[in-house]
């Protein structure tokens, strides 16, 4: 693939990050792969494919793209669009069985929300491994025999990701409204535009300063705005937004009440919308709007026989393996993202998540049910006539 | 477009009228006719039963697959309040396990909506596959989202559902496809087409191909 459309696939869907863009499923031939050359597997989402590509050039490997809808890997994992059946289908319909002598299948980690590898092997014969988070790891994975370090298995939000952020909620916030009010306030565009791509950058540049304040574990979502940051970060990001309207408007000589009350309000409303989910926004915190960040992971350690998969899973490295006991131990639970992968995953029904009521959530709800949008887990059947 | 309402699957069957102008019933309740008492059939893609139930009401023994588990508990759950459990069995399973099927076993294959879930490589796939597990003399019932083929009407079908696209889109961030080139593709698998039907704007087509007596199905 050539630079060009490399970069012009990053642009457009970092523009347009929330929507998705399905590229072509099957078959791709990385260099000039041979019957023992490695198998790796991704979802159809057309950035994921070009930049698993560009991670790998000069790697003689066969690539499978499998049907996510068009969905990036851990959403699509994670709500239901990427599952056993997707990998099984694209094994055996991609003609990949006639190519290659071994039978073992490299799967993004963060696939393992949704992928569950006991089922892949019991109906395809694939052994799953577990790859690492990033494509930008897949090289130093491979030279490696298949080795993890515990960095190719966290997730971090560093800047580069943290500006993609910004545009992808800057975008669409500014040019939806933009386009609206050219024809008739076409004079306001400027302000508005310059308003929130400045919050979003603000907000997602200085998020080191305080991710350490948030927590998804606040039970008013309706109130969101006081529960963030304990109450001050939008007020903060308000008053800025505050400053940059004086300072505009002293520059341009236009001030008035009018002006400011007007735009005053206007930025209080964006700055409730650009962090109205800001932790779902990075990969580091669940989601404020899932009702699944209030659940806690549990381990019954009598189930538990030091598989390990939970640990070669989790994107948070929770868990650390006891190799004298052969048991996992969980020293970072507050790491958690409730991603479920672990719980997905373990052979042994060892992990499962617990409601703040106490209640059990089973494994097996967890593996069948896939969140919606909402954060949800439709379980619920209700009488329709047929 | 089918993926909002399975996204929702209890609320699936209304969407599918809806959005198909009630025609749905209509072309499943024809395909259907053509099951009789007796016959072993396969629904691909059963979602919550539709077809699979009508079949097993005509007396046939039904196996449904389904990959999504709440369409399955859906469609468990309305065989079980229809008195047929014993006449259909929903499974969880995709079509490219079709190959764990026995060679000859089913008088037909029904497909409601699902081709147009698949990817080109599974489509193929499939066919070949239906065309193995089929009986000699068995046939293909299709309903399915098709692309139009005057170019006309197709872009006059893309502006209609152009709008129902862009909140597919927004609401659950993924869309459908429609099949192309359905009629070849089936008849490349070795199945003869013996009546084909699109409604007004050509969007939504009802196959009945039959497989050969004699014939085998896969073609080299």
């Amino acid at each position: 693939m050539s630079l060009l459309s490399y970069v012009m696939v990053n642009i457009v869907s970092t523009l347009l990050r929330f929507l998705p863009l399905a590229g072509k499923t099957g078959l791709i031939r990385l260099g000039n792969p041979d019957r023992h050359s490695p198998v790796l597997l991704t979802a159809n989402y057309v950035l994921t494919v070009s930049r698993v590509k560009r991670a790998l050039a000069g790697i003689n490997a066969f690539l499978l793209v499998a049907n996510s809808r068009g969905v990036n890997v851990w959403c699509a994992a994670t709500g239901g669009h990427l599952t056993a059946h997707e990998v099984i289908s694209v094994l055996k319909t991609s003609g990949i069985e006639q190519l290659v002598d071994h039978r073992k299948v490299i799967l993004p980690q963060l696939a393992a929300t949704g992928i569950e590898a006991a089922k892949v092997k019991e109906r395809s014969g694939w052994q799953v491994i577990w790859g690492p988070v990033y494509a930008r790891d897949i090289p130093a994975f491979l030279r490696t025999g298949f080795q993890k370090t515990p960095a190719m298995r966290q997730v971090e939000f560093p800047w580069r990701q943290r500006l993609e952020m910004a545009v992808a909620w800057a975008f669409p916030i500014s040019v939806i409204p933009g386009i609206i009010m050219v024809s008739f306030w076409p004079e306001a565009v400027a302000v508005l535009v310059s308003l929130v791509w400045g919050l979003s950058l603000l907000i997602f540049a200085c998020f080191p300063l305080y991710s350490r304040h948030l927590s998804s574990k606040g039970k008013r979502v309706g109130l969101i705005f006081f529960d963030f940051g304990r109450g001050g970060l939008q007020l903060v990001l308000w008053g800025i937004a505050m400053v940059g309207l004086l300072i505009y408007s002293l520059l341009t000589g236009d001030y008035g009440w009018a002006f400011f009350l007007r735009w005053a309000f206007a930025s209080l409303v964006l700055v409730l919308i650009v962090s109205l989910d800001l932790m779902g926004s990075t990969p580091v915190y669940k989601s404020g709007l899932h009702e699944e960040r209030w659940l806690e992971i549990s381990l019954d350690e009598a189930k538990c026989i030091g598989a390990g998969f939970c640990e070669q899973v989790c994107p948070r490295n929770c868990y650390e393996m006891d190799l004298v006991r052969h048991k996992v131990t969980l020293p970072g639970p507050d790491r958690c993202v409730q991603c479920g992968a672990c719980v997905v995953q373990c052979p042994f029904d060892a992990l499962f998540f617990r409601s703040p009521k106490g209640d059990i959530v089973p494994p097996e709800t967890i593996r069948k049910f896939r969140l919606n949008l909402m954060g949800k887990r439709l379980v619920r059947v209700r009488e329709e006539s047929l | 477009m089918m993926r909002i309402l399975e996204s929702a699957p209890s609320r699936y069957d209304r969407g599918i009228r809806i959005l198909t102008l009630g025609k749905i019933d209509e072309v499943y309740d024809r395909l259907v006719s053509r099951i009789t008492r007796g016959q072993q059939v396969f629904d691909l893609g059963s979602g919550t039963g539709a077809l699979a139930l009508r079949a097993a009401q005509r007396g046939a023994t039904v196996k449904g697959i389904e990959i999504n588990p709440q369409m399955l508990v859906i469609a468990r759950r309305r065989a079980s309040e229809l008195s047929l459990e014993q006449n259909v069995k929903f499974s969880e399973m995709g079509v490219s396990e079709l190959d764990r099927e026995k060679a000859e076993s089913y008088n037909a294959v029904m497909s409601g909506l699902c081709f147009s879930e698949l990817t080109e490589d599974e489509l193929i796939y499939t066919l070949r596959q239906v065309a193995r597990i089929l009986k000699p003399g068995g046939l293909l019932l299709v309903a399915d989202e098709v692309v139009p083929a005057n170019t006309a009407i197709r872009i006059l079908n893309w502006l209609i559902r152009l709008p129902l696209l862009v909140i597919t889109y927004v609401v659950t961030q993924t869309t459908s496809h429609a099949v192309k080139d359905l009629p070849q593709k089936v008849n490349a698998a070795g199945l003869s087409i013996e009546e084909l039907r699109l409604n007004g704007m050509g969007n939504l087509i009802e196959l009945v191909a039959v497989k050969s007596e004699g014939g085998q199905g896969e073609p080299a």
